[in-house]
């Protein structure tokens, strides 16, 4: 027998073993390092900010200084896939060790069991927590999460087009009207269904801003009528064409740095992002002037992968973070968003940004975006609400019809 | 001299006794080794994820705990089947497929009819018709929706200019405008491929048969219906085909352009699947609808078969 075939068979045997090798290799992760250093990651979109992103990692850094078993790096995730994508590297049981959540997603992970409790990893006791935020990070006694922004929302209008900003609902519609000529437009907010997680942004504050809510804590109340109310007022002013039609939240957020855009409801997060796009624009910010004083809040909690196996060294990048000077220099970096525990705002700050008061003062009446005693399936709720009131905009139903549709399907959507 | 003969190289001529030497391709394992590669990666990434579409559409499994899965049996199925919504994305779906096929093939055919005449410039002209569908489906999607911008969007501001302008401008977020839109630069994006080889079809059409058929007193239709269709109708099923299943399963432009919104009216099965697998994390719904949109090719590739050989039955008739 030929030697030169059984060669051959040999080699391809061989590439075929170190092919198979080279792919069980590669689907495999490095689980730390040979130094005795624990190496982790940590993901957040914030890190993709052009403002604060740079900064923040710099903050990493200086956690990394400070330890010589512990490194941390940073993951930039894109807001709009930021959910999908975690979710399911955590879901497959991978996935990085520290992650930044949305609430939605917080809630989700958290019911999935996805996030460690953190009651034996971390203290919080010993730190000056900010109840109100605080009190979402517990569900059942047991604690997910620990804050690490969390951002309330109030009116930013331009302070060129509007002298004096308006205090009731009425004024508020006034204005936006008066202020609509040509290309400029009173007032600015998500209503396309390309942007879900952003309009559910947005009525949040209409609802509760009018008195209603999405649920009691038992059951949905999306059709209530102080919701039906909140809502209404939302497409009258989309009826009213005082906003950017179309215009997604990058397009209308340039336009109110340009000056094209009078008012929009926003968080402090995009008080620095504001700024790095028109640093001359002269802006204020106020309460937003509905009925009632309420508003949705973005709270963002720091979690700990249930997957990590590193869990007490992410631990200790939590603890590091809780520190009070570590927190200080993180509310600088977020700009008007507050950290986890009270801190004071340095009187530099304080000049250069005179209404970061006003966010804080707003922060025993926000609310975080999610739909009480349904927490876990805020997402799924969220998209049968926006479906349907994005109908009703577009005369594909009546709001009232709309609601009742939405209550509908989202109850037998939670069962 | 036999052919082997010719064709051995010099100097390796066997003799009666010598022994029998093989190449080692020409073993009879060569034609497995050289199938092994396509076969393995067939198996790995479309026969096994197919296996497991299958189970997962019977089972309730969610994205944030894929390993802990619940047997339903047709549960999936009866509800995706008993939901309006569905229903509707089908009927999305069969709208849009047979738009793109119909715009296309339609679109590509006129393009490549003109192209094929002569005329000064033809080259410059068969290149540029090229550039659509060698622009990547992101970079295509994204143009379009700045132009179809309610606010900077350039359509509008014609549409307007001539008295046409849609109230309000966003297009994208009508219900009404938002399919025909993704529809339009869904068919501005395919009709260079289906041109260009519908070219290459007609180039093979015979003149003289053109020529016989002008000088019988054929008018222009009647010679391409006689003469010009009967030889590029293969090519134009062949394109038909491949549209249908290229539309079946497009994703990236419609996710891009409006994510299957306003109110479901550009939804088609591929998005349905995404945001049931990845929005609502029901893996085994997301299944359900997977399972839909292949048995629904499978009957377009059956179908356009059967066409396919009664056609050539008839022909041989």
């Amino acid at each position: 027998m030929s030697k030169k075939p059984a060669r051959f068979r040999v080699v391809g045997a061989a590439c075929a073993l170190g092919l198979v090798a080279a792919l069980l290799t590669g689907c495999g992760s490095d689980g730390g390092s040979g130094d005795g250093v624990a190496k982790l990651t940590f993901a957040a979109s914030t890190f993709g900010d052009p403002g604060r992103g740079p900064q923040l990692t710099a903050w990493l850094e200086e956690f990394n200084k400070s330890q010589d078993k512990v490194q941390v790096s940073a993951a930039a995730v894109p807001y709009p896939t930021f959910g999908q994508t975690v979710l399911t590297q955590m879901g497959s049981g991978k996935g990085p060790d520290l992650v930044r959540f949305d609430m939605p997603e917080f809630e989700a992970a958290a019911d999935a069991g996805l996030i460690a409790p953190l009651d034996e990893l971390v203290d919080a006791g010993k730190y000056d927590l900010l109840k109100q935020p605080d009190q979402f990070m517990v569900h059942d006694g047991v604690r997910h999460g620990i804050i690490f922004e969390a951002s309330n929302y109030a009116m930013f209008y331009n302070a060129d087009l509007i002298p004096t900003p308006p205090t009731t609902y009425e004024e508020f519609t006034a204005t936006a009207k008066s202020l609509t000529k040509g290309d400029v437009f009173g007032l600015a907010f998500r209503q396309t269904e390309a942007e879900e997680a952003g309009v559910w942004q947005d009525i949040f504050n209409y609802v509760y801003g009018f008195g209603g809510a999405w649920s009691d804590g038992k059951n949905l109340t999306i059709n209530s009528p102080e919701n039906l109310k909140g809502l209404q007022a939302y497409k009258d002013l989309y009826d009213a064409n005082v906003i950017p039609r179309g215009a997604d939240a990058a397009t209308f957020r340039r336009m109110f740095a340009e000056g094209k855009v009078g008012m929009e409801l926003n968080n402090g997060g995009y008080v620095t992002a504001t700024r790095g796009q028109n640093p001359q624009l002269n802006f204020n910010v106020a309460p937003i002037p509905f009925p009632v004083r309420k508003q949705g809040a973005i709270l963002a909690p720091i979690v700990i992968n249930e997957a990590s196996p590193a869990k007490d060294e992410a631990a200790t990048f939590i603890k590091w973070a809780l520190e009070p000077q570590n927190q200080v220099k993180l509310q600088e970096i977020l700009g008007a968003s507050s950290v986890a525990t009270t801190t004071q705002r340095s009187a530099a700050s304080l000049e250069k940004t005179p209404f970061l008061t006003v966010f804080d003062e707003l922060t025993d009446s926000s609310l975080p975006q999610i739909v009480l005693g349904f927490e876990a399936k805020t997402p799924d709720i969220r998209k049968v609400v926006v479906q349907n009131v994005i109908a009703a905009l577009q005369g594909k139903a009546d709001l009232k019809s709309a609601l009742d549709r939405a209550q509908q399907q989202a109850t037998e959507l939670v069962g | 001299m036999t052919v082997l003969d010719q064709t051995r190289a010099p100097g390796t001529t066997r003799g009666p006794g010598a022994p029998r030497r093989r190449s080692p391709l020409g073993s009879r394992w060569t034609p497995y080794l050289f199938l092994g590669p396509a076969a393995l990666f067939i198996l790995v990434f479309q026969a096994v994820p197919l296996v497991q579409e299958v189970y997962l559409s019977f089972t309730r499994t969610s994205l944030l705990n894929p390993t802990r899965s619940e047997w339903v049996g047709l549960d999936n199925f009866n509800r995706i089947f008993g939901d309006p919504d569905f229903r509707h994305t089908l009927l999305i779906t069969l709208v849009y497929v047979v738009a793109c096929v119909v715009g296309a093939v339609g679109a590509g055919l006129v393009v490549a009819l003109l192209l094929n005449r002569g005329f000064r410039g033809r080259g410059v002209a068969r290149a540029l018709v090229t550039i659509p569908w060698a622009a990547p489906g992101i970079a295509v999607a994204l143009i379009a929706t700045w132009m179809l911008n309610a606010q900077y969007g350039i359509v509008n501001r014609l549409l307007d200019a001539v008295g046409l302008g849609v109230p309000g401008g966003a297009i994208l977020d009508s219900p009404r405008y938002a399919l025909p839109a993704v529809l339009a630069t869904t068919i501005w994006q395919l009709f260079p491929f289906t041109s260009v080889v519908l070219l290459s079809a007609l180039q093979a059409v015979p003149q003289d048969l053109n020529e016989a058929a002008t000088m019988d007193g054929a008018g222009r239709w009647a010679s391409f219906r006689a003469v010009t269709w009967q030889v590029i109708k293969p090519t134009v099923g062949l394109l038909a085909l491949l549209m249908t299943i290229w539309s079946l399963r497009r994703f990236e432009l419609i996710w891009l352009m409006t994510k299957g919104g306003p109110v479901g009216a550009t939804e088609t099965l591929v998005i349905d699947l995404y945001s049931q697998a990845f929005d609502s994390k029901e893996l085994g719904s997301a299944a359900a609808i997977g399972m839909v949109g292949v048995i629904i090719s499978l009957i377009v590739i059956t179908g356009s078969r059967l066409v396919a050989r009664a056609v050539e039955k008839e022909n041989v008739r």
